[in-house]
């Protein structure tokens, strides 16, 4: 019998000869808005090798500040390598599977196979390709048929050192009448130089299942540049809440697609971010209705600060046949700089009769009014605007329906609008200045 | 210890709205202050609190003898001025408990304790019958007209300023809701604080009684008097006064 992983050598290879064929892209839309790698040096990084750990109190310190001793299972990859692994013996006794992918090819061989890049593709661009070649490490999470895990199932990719290469790959699948939440956290530390993580995420609810996905990025100040595609499969009756947060890179360009692919299948699709500095990131999710009688509800909500940019483009697609489709988008984008530019733009392909799908998207600054309402209580400006803000973000943040990633982001935000408070009480006050004059 | 404004011209977008306003208000002391719609009463109250949208191009607020005209909006309500908005805005996000007690800590240097806060809302909200569960609903964020002065009354409950603006706050109450917030304005007013009640009509002062009536026409004070003034404009309506006005003016 050849090794189970011959299959997967034949993907690679395919992926590498996409890789080499294809040129670096450079995403252009609506005509002024680029998202550009030329001031990324790929050819520098490389892909970096570290030793296991024993505990959780031996990983890199940035990702020890993220975790908070809730998650039933635990698996962290720091640059190439898996370094920890750690599953409570309550899951494993339920049939759950977490482990690194390179492992998980190994030893559950079939059902890796079965399921490997079903909703991903080596042939949709440059960074797929090379995620699909150069992989290592990777995440592997099964929860079987009927399980009901309460504890988090939490995956993390960590870059402390610049130079370093990442490429991600985490396969997930929900099984039938499952529930369950799954986390993965993205980390980097306040390096100084480039870095970059390539990732692809497929995860497959199977029919009935329940599950909540939370995707928290924050790559802190160093050079990272993350250029990922995930997406999430909804079978029959199934539900998914999927909450990807952005909270830091120096360029990200992820492509997130939430497909309601069977009858009854729901989903709930909510993002958040907030851009700071130089940082640039470039967003495109797509909320796609294969079957009929399938629902969504996404919402998306961002802050910008100095001199930023952030795109948000939120399509919705309604296939052929896909009959008693009800779905709506929003996505709201604030200003909190001068410098900072944005956009958000919703649109929608319809292709059958008979559904309802709707969409909304609002650019502006903070209300000056919300803000005099506020300081007439004694509140002094700043730390109204810092309310607002944290308000305005409170409604994607309730959605996540897990404390100790609500703490975390509460507190990262926090931390982010007093890193900008100069620019933010200059860019205010100078609406204010700019009221009395007119 | 008293509200003073003095020769008050204030204008916004190029066009002047009060045009040399004085009006005094000492603690303990209520005010009724009325005009019809665009005789300039929201913009006074705004300026009192000083909204940067308005220009103030003649003039002082003084308080408690301090020039408080170029003071920003929060030191005024640090100092002890206070006010309700004819049109609260809303804070996504932030609940009533969380906004109030913030507002609270404003204005002290210690935050005050966890179980000094619950009482102080529990002893207010009773006081204004206004139940529990509002405490966790975000601040104006879907709140009927009476639930936002009802708000708007809980605040300056908890806040207890010296000096208290109440900008058109029985508009859009029902007479229930009037009768609510007033006993409210009734049981805070004293010794202790002093207000202005900002008005278009008569019927709240059915229910709170002014010590001083102040009428206002194109954005200055007409007439002045006790509570007797009111009854006067109950009866006679603002045309009759506008006309008095202009007589005086051309003899």
């Amino acid at each position: 019998m050849p090794p189970s992983s011959d299959w997967l050598g034949e993907r690679r290879k395919a992926a590498l000869e996409a890789y080499e064929a294809e040129p670096v892209p450079t995403w252009r839309r609506s005509g002024f808005w680029t998202t550009s790698l030329r001031n990324l040096d790929i050819e520098a990084l490389e892909p970096r090798r570290y030793e296991a750990v024993g505990s959780e109190d031996e990983l890199p310190p940035e990702v020890r500040d993220a975790l908070d001793g809730e998650p039933g299972a635990l698996i962290v990859q720091r640059g190439a390598s898996t370094v920890y692994t750690h599953v409570d013996d309550e899951l494993t006794a339920q049939g759950v599977i977490v482990m690194a992918l390179e492992q998980a090819v190994e030893q559950h061989g079939e059902l890796v196979r079965e399921w490997y890049m079903r909703r991903l593709s080596e042939s949709e661009g440059k960074f797929p390709a090379a995620t699909a070649a150069f992989w290592t490490g990777g995440v592997f999470i099964y929860v079987p048929a009927n399980a009901r895990v309460e504890k988090p199932i939490q995956s993390v990719y960590a870059i402390d050192e610049p130079g370093t290469a990442q490429y991600a790959h985490t396969l997930a699948i929900v099984g039938e009448n499952a529930q369950c939440a799954i986390r993965e956290y993205c980390l980097g530390g306040d390096f100084d130089g480039q870095a970059l993580h390539a990732g692809g995420f497929e995860l497959y609810a199977r029919p009935g299942a329940r599950a909540k996905v939370a995707h928290f990025q924050d790559w802190g100040r160093g050079e990272v540049y993350d250029i990922s595609t995930k997406r999430v499969e909804i079978a029959r009756d199934a539900f998914v809440s999927w909450v990807p947060v952005h909270l830091g890179g120096r360029l990200t360009k992820q492509t997130l697609d939430i497909v309601t692919a069977e009858q009854g299948s729901n989903m709930r699709h909510t993002g958040l971010y907030f851009t700071e500095r130089d940082e640039h990131l470039d967003l495109f999710t797509t909320d796609l209705h294969e079957a009929g009688h399938t629902t969504g509800d996404t919402v998306w909500k961002g802050a910008l600060t100095g001199d930023s940019r952030a795109s948000y483009e939120g399509l919705i697609e309604i296939v052929p046949n896909a009959q008693e489709s009800h779905t709506y988008l929003q996505t709201h984008q604030m200003l909190l700089s001068q410098r900072a530019k944005g956009d958000a733009i919703p649109s929608l392909i319809v292709k059958t009769d008979n559904v309802s799908a709707s969409h909304g998207g609002t650019v502006g600054e903070l209300d000056e009014d919300q803000i005099f309402y506020m300081m007439t209580r004694g509140i002094p400006r700043i730390e109204a605007v810092r309310t607002l803000v944290e308000g305005y973000f409170e409604e994607v943040v309730q959605r996540l329906d897990d404390p100790g990633l609500e703490t975390l982001i509460r507190r990262r935000i926090g931390a982010k609008l007093l890193a900008a408070e100069d620019q933010v009480k200059e860019f205010v006050g100078h609406r204010a200045g700019a009221a009395q004059e007119a | 210890m008293s509200l003073e404004i003095q020769n008050l011209h204030v204008r916004i977008e190029e066009r002047e709205i009060l045009r040399g306003l004085n009006l005094t208000v000492r603690k303990g002391e209520t005010h009724a202050l009325m005009g019809p719609n665009g005789s300039g009463k929201s913009t006074l109250a705004n300026t009192i609190m000083g909204n940067p949208a308005y220009e103030v191009t003649e003039g002082a607020i003084l308080f408690d003898g301090e020039d408080l005209t170029e003071a920003d909006p929060d030191e005024r309500a640090r100092a002890g001025l206070f006010m309700a908005f004819q049109y609260p805005a809303t804070i996504p996000g932030v609940s009533v408990a969380n906004f109030l007690r913030m507002a609270v800590n404003a204005k002290r240097d210690e935050p005050i304790k966890v179980k000094e806060f619950g009482k102080l809302l529990g002893d207010n909200m009773e006081l204004l019958r206004i139940d529990r569960a509002f405490t966790s609903r975000y601040l104006n964020e879907g709140f009927s007209g009476g639930e936002k002065k009802r708000a708007e009354i809980l605040q300056l409950a908890m806040l207890k300023p010296e000096i208290a603006v109440l900008d058109e706050t029985d508009s859009g109450l029902d007479i229930d809701a009037l009768r609510i917030v007033s006993d409210g304005v009734n049981a805070l007013s004293g010794p202790d604080m002093g207000s202005l009640i900002i008005t278009h009509y008569t019927r709240i002062l059915d229910y709170v009684k002014p010590h001083f009536v102040h009428i206002m026409l194109d954005g200055r004070i007409v007439r002045e008097g006790g509570p007797e003034l009111a009854d006067e404009l109950e009866e006679k309506g603002y045309d009759f006064i506008r006309e008095e006005v202009a007589a005086a003016d051309a003899s």
